[in-house]
């Protein structure tokens, strides 16, 4: 796991209240972690603080696990790159 | 008192107060007369000239909660949270789908939410509004605490929030014996709570409330030094049940409420009417709605705060309803060891004279050492007095208009 994996991973379990170990890439947050409509803004909302990016409407229903958040994460990487 | 009429009971308490956690430990501070007023520790308050507040600092709300989900509360809600679990422990009465319809909340509180409101607002500043923490916006409003308690231990028979400033306690419990009495409910918890933050106690500052900014910086309520509050926090929940349901499920019965009344009385922006008229007819309806004579009240427990025009209003109130008779009344004056708790103030009243009942003593007013002429009742000074107490007069009043009273009688 790289640093900015790692950075996602501890922002994620703070705000689940789930430990790092537990949140492997493809678990699922809504069906297998029962994180809310609220939850999941915090998320976004948290991860775009941190990278001072906005996530678009359409792209949120996409990320549904921490592997696809670590995904998005490398698209916009590339993009600004 | 007529036997006839519907009676409602307490059966369970939770307080976390600055100078004590749990009904015990607060207990036994007041009859030791120990303060929890302290110099802050949760923010720098190196800009004021005033240095204390009565400051919950040994709070751990895992202990009462557990950890999950506890990110999510915001300290009103943990400390509110907290005081609850403990009376829904202490009534021994157990929540499930069959009864939670019939089990409500109210909680009195009137500053709490600031703190979210202040701290949304400035990341919205700092971060811009693209950036701001929404998690921190449901925690901005004024019912965010009870409705946590709701959601909590899943009581769905009403939720409402009371901000009346100083009365918001005892109108909260009023508004659930209203509900008692249209048998919407068999079972409310009133609650009241106030957390510390910088934004309240700087608003009081500036406004000059406080001890400390023309005089001594002490909580001394009825002493002639008393020169203004010392804002406070903490949170006293209390479970009140309709007698029929309380005696059925076999619950432990600590006291019943044996007549409230309250009375709005506005004058002028931070100013007390010069005769406190809306006190005295609060005090007459609850006397008037218990049935009880006046020799029947063994002790007073008074809202005076350290403020001069306060306790010299309350004294005077309590004269005029009581007469001569009012000399023979210990009266005395809880804020002396926790400061002013607001729109919690009642329910710590309440917490307060239940153990007066059960331990058999009248809490002290400490800090009192100066006469003044204006304050001339028995104010158990200093040292708590071991007697035998039935009936409790409580009072809750400030300047903002709002005035209660109410008796707590011993079960029994």
């Amino acid at each position: 796991m790289n640093s900015i994996e790692a950075e996602i991973s501890k922002m994620v379990s703070d705000i689940l209240e789930v430990e790092v170990e537990k949140l492997t890439p493809d678990v699922d947050f809504f069906t297998d972690l029962n994180v809310d409509s609220l939850k999941a803004i915090e998320i976004v909302a948290a991860f775009e603080k941190k990278y001072r990016i906005i996530i678009p409407e359409d792209d949120i229903p996409k990320i549904r696990n921490l592997g696809q958040l670590i995904d998005y994460t490398k698209t916009i990487k590339k993009s600004d790159a | 008192m007529n036997n006839n009429k519907r009676r409602f009971v307490i059966t369970g308490l939770g307080v976390i107060a600055p100078n004590g956690i749990g009904k015990e430990a607060f207990w036994q501070a007041l009859k030791e007369g120990k303060s929890g007023i302290r110099k802050i520790k949760r923010f720098d308050t190196s800009q004021f000239i005033c240095k204390l507040a009565g400051e919950v600092q040994d709070f751990k709300p895992e202990e009462f909660l557990g950890t999950k989900g506890l990110r999510d509360l915001e300290r009103t809600s943990r400390l509110l949270c907290s005081a609850a679990k403990m009376a829904i422990d202490d009534a021994a009465l157990n929540i499930d789908d069959n009864n939670t319809d019939y089990i409500g909340v109210c909680t009195g509180t009137t500053l709490s939410s600031l703190w979210n409101a202040a701290e949304f607002d400035k990341g919205v500043i700092n971060d811009g509004p693209r950036f701001t923490n929404p998690s921190l916006f449901p925690g901005m409003v004024m019912n965010a605490a009870s409705s946590q308690v709701s959601i909590r231990f899943n009581i769905q028979g009403f939720n409402t929030t009371i901000s009346t400033g100083y009365s918001s306690s005892i109108d909260a419990l009023k508004y659930a014996i209203d509900f008692m009495k249209l048998r919407r409910i068999k079972a409310a918890l009133v609650g009241g709570v106030e957390s510390l933050s910088l934004a309240n106690y700087t608003g009081f500052y500036r406004l000059g409330f406080f001890a400390g900014i023309n005089g001594e910086e002490i909580s001394c309520p009825f002493d002639k030094r008393r020169n203004g509050i010392i804002l406070s926090e903490g949170a006293a929940v209390v479970m009140v049940e309709d007698e029929e349901f309380a005696t059925e499920r076999g619950a432990r019965i600590y006291a019943h409420v044996n007549g409230i009344g309250n009375c709005f009385d506005a004058f002028k922006m931070g100013k007390y009417p010069p005769e406190a008229v809306g006190l005295k007819e609060s005090i007459r309806d609850a006397m008037k709605n218990s049935g009880l004579a006046v020799s029947d009240i063994d002790y007073i427990s008074a809202s005076a705060n350290s403020v001069v025009a306060q306790d010299k209003l309350e004294t005077k109130v309590i004269k005029n309803v009581y007469g001569r008779y009012a000399y023979n009344i210990p009266v005395s004056s809880i804020k002396s060891m926790i400061g002013e708790t607001f729109s919690a103030g009642g329910l710590f009243q309440i917490a307060a004279s239940i153990g007066s009942m059960y331990k058999g003593f009248i809490p002290p007013t400490v800090n009192y050492e100066y006469r003044d002429d204006d304050c001339d009742l028995d104010y158990v000074a200093n040292k708590s007095r071991i007697t035998r107490i039935r009936n409790v007069l409580i009072n809750n009043y400030g300047p903002g208009g709002s005035n209660a009273a109410f008796i707590l009688s011993k079960w029994n």
